[in-house]
């Protein structure tokens, strides 16, 4: 955490310690779009929906999801709360439940209003989704486990939106205005911490709660070092992807972490290929 | 990973050894020891970032380690009522294989010794040939270089076999490379083939509870093992729950896209599980290698031939373990790389003996060493065979681990032993006092005049003994 980090602003410098008074006591919430929580609900109501429309809505944005898993893995529904990945919580509870869990996260949980930021809420949806695409190729390539790590680049960023929605609440709340630049420079500085924390009070899968904490140090991952390996390297794939300008292919290819994921050239060139099939897949799945 | 000493020559003068190995499997890693120890400079290249190849971290370690958990599930369950124990339904894959690392990691520092002891230099990345001397080695890190040497060993392992019309995914169909990567037991899981590996983990799934189905082409599994085993193993497999499908050809698999996947055979048969496992054999691992540049080429079974002293058509390149073909035994493949690695040197070693046995680790457990009944038939008409059940057994009685035989399968003298086989918790160690028996030559009497430990299974040789003998005896007083 930043809360020293001296280029802030005196307004986003006074509003730390009441984020951090939030993480401390555990009272950040994981927003929704509220579009997507408009889905559900429309899709649940629609007697003509397909059960695979409504998997493909909760597998492709991280705060349905996130909230689904947290729903499914409590002791309501899962005693012994060790559903690790969305396919095993679909296939265990089977789609009809699933659908109710869904509903009821749409109606109960907070929506995201964060006026001015759309754009970024947006790109920080889309690169968590097309993270998590890009893991699971990379797990299968590396012959990991696929399904959960697709859950855990999904869920990677998952304190982004926590972060902003919680800053512009203070922010709003204390009469601090806080500058674009500085809110981003919060979330950035915060994003981790706060998505270990939430990953963490919703008892999600350890290799989750690692893959967020550990993200930029995986060596260090006590049980899922391959995975967060994955996760960050398919976040570069990502990046890549998304802001070619910002990491540009002579850089990816030269990532120290597709070293460390023991990738050579011609199996990173295979996965290069894949762009436009996970570019049509994400559409598919945020349409 | 690479080591202080290892550098990059780029297009400069290669470095040179003695030996080179490719592949750091049971079978790699046996040969660049004896060539080390032998004084020779050796360099072993890996393509993982570990050593040890499919075997210690995809296949035979990994699934043992499965077993071992998967057997101390079932004695929990059989003794649930005095525990009060429940397992629990979603269980974690990651907690049944949890001293996985462990044993892993002891593995991994075991060879790094071994390996740093004997002064083998360790080469971090992807060999292809350039010509019968020179290695080219591709890096994850820094550049390429190229290795230099005189003698060549293959051992590169083998890699899982997938027919065209399964769409292996790693995710919802998995091959025995990626299987043990599943985080949680899956409810139902269909496992295609009938050899040893999907025999192992159709029956260790089944025994963790889930409803697994075997589908195979061939009537029995494991067609290679003497009957009365496979009858053993289909009965134990089914009365788990486990349903045994043979004679079906498979035509289609498929994912729904939701919930299931869908097995179709060409009799209409469709199967329905959450996950499956496709064990349809495994290939010579040579992808990467660039083989013909050496002179190199695969025979009709996609193998590298070799001769009996496991040189290649090239004269100074040897092949050993897997990418030779069967037996296909870790076992088999340690000794063969041992042997590789002498005669490559010019270091005289007697002739192996064939007498190799074979272990299956299933649950129930299966060896077999020598000829099955079927064999000893062909080859000498007239047998005599003696079988002991473990629940004639006084050990089998008190472990209640009754679901056991050994056969022993002599001449028509009912003399000279031929074979020993074994069914039941144990096999794998118990048929080696038959192979000894079968390398001294010695009389079936042997079981009989010897005095082993009691209560043991091991007495389940004196009675199969027995049992031969009276059969031999019975047949005399005929006269």
């Amino acid at each position: 955490m930043s809360s020293s980090n001296s280029s802030l602003s005196a307004n986003a410098t006074a509003i730390t310690p009441h984020l951090e008074n939030l993480l401390k006591s555990g009272e950040l919430s994981v927003p929704m779009l509220p579009e997507v929580a408009g889905r559900v609900v429309g899709l649940s109501q629609d007697p003509d929906s397909d059960a695979s429309q409504l998997s493909q809505l909760i597998q492709g944005d991280q705060s349905l999801a996130g909230h689904v898993m947290r729903i499914a893995n409590s002791a309501a529904y899962s005693p012994n709360g060790s559903m690790v990945s969305l396919q095993q919580a679909i296939t265990r509870l089977g789609m009809n439940l699933i659908s109710d869990i869904a509903l009821a996260a749409s109606i109960s949980t907070k929506m995201f209003d964060a006026p001015g930021f759309e754009d970024h809420v947006s790109h920080t949806w889309q690169h968590a989704l097309t993270t998590a695409l890009w893991s699971k190729e990379i797990a299968r390539v590396c012959r990991r486990n696929v399904e959960a790590t697709f859950l855990c680049g999904l869920l990677h960023s998952i304190g982004r939106p926590v972060v902003l929605q919680a800053i512009i609440e203070i922010s709003r709340d204390k009469g601090l205005p806080l500058s674009h630049e500085d809110a981003l420079a919060l979330e950035d500085s915060y994003q981790r911490e706060v998505g270990a924390s939430v990953a963490e009070k919703w008892d999600m899968p350890k290799i989750v709660c690692e893959a967020i904490r550990f993200f930029d140090d995986y060596e260090n991952a006590p049980i899922a070092r391959d995975q967060t390996c994955m996760v960050n390297g398919g976040a570069q794939f990502a990046r890549h992807m998304l802001m070619p300008e910002a990491l540009d292919l002579e850089t990816l290819i030269r990532l120290p972490v597709l070293a460390d994921l023991n990738l050579y050239q011609d199996e990173v060139s295979r996965l290069l290929e894949m762009k436009e099939a996970i570019a049509s897949t994400r559409e598919a799945m945020s349409a | 990973m690479t080591t202080n000493n290892e550098n990059s020559a780029g297009g400069s003068t290669p470095r040179e050894f003695d030996l080179i190995v490719i592949g750091s499997g049971p079978s790699g890693q046996k040969a660049a020891v004896q060539a080390a120890k032998a004084k020779k400079t050796v360099a072993l290249v890996e393509r993982d970032r570990v050593l040890g190849g499919a075997c210690v971290h995809r296949g035979t370690i990994p699934s043992k380690t499965l077993r071992e958990n998967a057997l101390r599930v079932r004695h929990m369950r059989q003794n649930a009522e005095l525990s009060n124990f429940v397992l629990a339904e979603d269980i974690e894959m990651a907690t049944l294989i949890d001293r996985l690392d462990d044993v892993l990691a002891a593995h991994d520092a075991y060879m790094q010794r071994q390996i740093e002891r004997n002064g083998i230099e360790r080469v971090h990345g992807r060999a292809s040939f350039v010509d019968n001397e020179h290695l080219s080695i591709e890096k994850v890190r820094g550049e390429p270089e190229i290795l230099k040497a005189k003698k060549i060993i293959i051992a590169t392992g083998s890699l899982p076999r997938t027919p065209d019309n399964i769409p292996v995914d790693h995710e919802h169909i998995f091959d025995s490379d990626s299987i043990l990567s599943m985080l949680y037991l899956p409810r139902s899981l269909t496992v295609l083939g009938g050899g040893v590996i999907a025999s192992e983990y159709a029956s260790i799934f089944q025994a963790l509870g889930v409803k697994v189905t075997m589908i195979d082409r061939y009537p029995r599994p494991l067609g290679f093992l003497d009957a009365d085993l496979t009858d053993k193993f289909v009965h134990n497999f089914e009365s788990s729950g486990g349903t045994w499908m043979g004679n079906k050809n498979v035509t289609r698999v498929e994912w729904d896209g939701l919930t299931y996947v869908i097995t179709e055979c060409d009799d209409g048969t469709v199967v329905k599980s959450e996950k499956l496992l496709c064990a349809a054999g495994r290939l010579a691992n040579v992808n990467d290698l660039k083989i013909e540049n050496a002179g190199l080429t695969l025979n009709e079974r996609g193998l590298i031939p070799v001769n009996d002293e496991l040189c290649t058509d090239v004269s100074n390149i040897y092949a050993s373990g897997d990418v030779i073909g069967p037996p296909s035994l870790a076992s088999a493949s340690m000794e063969q790389g041992r042997r590789a690695s002498c005669n490559a040197l010019g270091i005289t070693v007697g002739d192996m003996n064939q007498l190799i046995p074979s272990g299956i680790y299933g649950i129930p457990e299966l060896s077999s060493v020598g000829l099955n009944e079927q064999q000893a038939k062909e080859k000498y008409g007239d047998i005599i065979v003696g079988k002991a059940l473990f629940e004639e057994i006084a050990r089998g009685q008190i472990s209640g681990l009754q679901d056991g035989m050994l056969k022993l399968v002599c001449d028509g003298e009912g003399r000279k032993v031929l074979g020993v086989m074994v069914v039941g918790e144990g096999a794998t160690e118990l048929v080696h006092i038959g192979q000894m028996a079968l390398l001294a030559n010695a009389d079936v009497d042997i079981f009989v005049e010897s005095i082993f430990n009691f209560p043991t299974f091991a007495e389940a040789y004196r009675v199969a003994a027995l049992a031969v003998i009276g059969q031999r005896s019975a047949a005399s007083n005929a006269f």
